[in-house]
Order: C-alpha cells, then structure tokens, then sequence
C-alpha cells in the first residue's frame, strides 16, 4: 500500500531561502541600489554590509580620485559631434554624485598630451561600470538572491 | 599623477579584483582568493600580450 503525504498548505518559494537571507519588496530594493548608484558603497551600507560597502566606497573613490589626477576625460552628454562617446558618458555617470561634483568643479576635462590621459579616462570610465555591478550586487542582496 | 604603464596597470588591478572579489564570492575567503587570481590574471596576461606584441613592427 503506498502512502502518499499531501499536504493542504505547500510551502511557498519564499520559505525555501537558506535561513539568513531576507527578502525586501521591489521597490525598497530599488531604492537601495539607487542610493549605491549616488553615492558608491552606500546600498551595501543600508543593507548592514559595512565592510562591503566601505571596501566598494574606497576602491571606487579611489580608482575615481586617480583618474581625475592623471588627468583623464570625464565625457559630458554633448554627443553632437560624435555620437560613440555616450558609451563612455553612460560609463563616467555610473559613479553618480561624484561626476555630478567634478563636471561642476571643471574637473576631469582631460589632456590629451598628457602621458596618462588614456589610462585616466579608462580609470573614470571602469570605476562608473564597477559601481554598476556593485548596485546589481546590493540589489541582489535587497531581493534575498544572495548571502 | 605621474605613473608608468606597469604602475597604472597594477594599481587598476589591484582595485578592480577587490570589487570582483567582493561582488561575485560569499565568504571572505573565497573574496580574497578571487581578487587574487584576478588580479594575478590581470598582470600576467597583460605582461604575456605585452611580450608577444614586442617584435611587432607596426
């Protein structure tokens, strides 16, 4: 005789997370990884990740801080004369306030003639991609996808 | 800022395998195991292709 157990009440998806991870709504998440969007490391910092988050600030800040001092571009949203730089502008706004902050202090304008010019703008350029996938992290986490 | 080549390569390295690390591994351990393969992968393959392209004329 087989003996089938049912039972009335399945448990739902949410229940079969390892014990650890919690789930926020969508919207809260959102405006977590926003917040890491402003300012790099702050998502992971709301969370209760400090280390993650200081880690993520610094090596961001940093790599940010090098890039302006070696005198790289930081492209603006001028993309009349040539249109491929939104790619590179879409890349520089990803540090968010500090763009924001170095387009208003006339910082990162670049030179061209400066020996390091190509290795700042890659520097600006990566470290706005870097806190892209540092915000989907945070977002992953918000949304109990992730330990 | 005035760095050479190797020293804008070792120090983009050094902070892009730290946020590797951190974002794709859990543990702290596995963190820092990560970061450094990246970050070792980083130099050598850049010290590799750096060499293969030395007797290129052009």
């Amino acid at each position: 005789m087989m003996s089938h157990e049912y039972s009335p009440n399945p448990a739902p998806e949410s229940a079969k997370k390892p014990v650890g991870l919690r789930q926020l709504n969508l919207g809260l998440a959102l405006a977590i990884s926003f917040s890491g969007f402003i300012i790099p490391g702050l998502g992971h910092i709301l969370l209760g990740r400090w280390v993650r988050g200081a880690i993520i600030a610094v090596a961001i800040g940093l790599m940010f801080l090098i890039g302006i001092s070696m005198q790289g571009e930081l492209y603006n949203s001028d993309l009349s004369q040539t249109p491929l730089r939104l790619f590179g502008f879409f890349a520089d706004i990803g540090v968010g306030l500090m763009y924001w902050l170095a387009e208003h202090s006339k910082l990162g304008t670049g030179n061209m003639s400066a020996r390091t010019y190509d290795y700042g703008t890659t520097y600006l350029w990566v470290c706005g991609l870097l806190n892209y996938l540092a915000n989907m992290d945070a977002f992953d986490i918000a949304r109990g996808r992730k330990p | 800022m005035n760095l050479s080549h190797f020293e804008a390569l070792v120090v983009f390295a050094v902070f892009v395998s730290m946020v590797f690390g951190l974002i794709t591994k859990t543990t702290p351990r596995e963190q820092f195991r990560y970061a450094v393969v990246v970050f070792c992968s980083f130099l050598g393959v850049a010290i590799v292709v750096g060499w293969l392209m030395f007797p290129l004329p052009w």
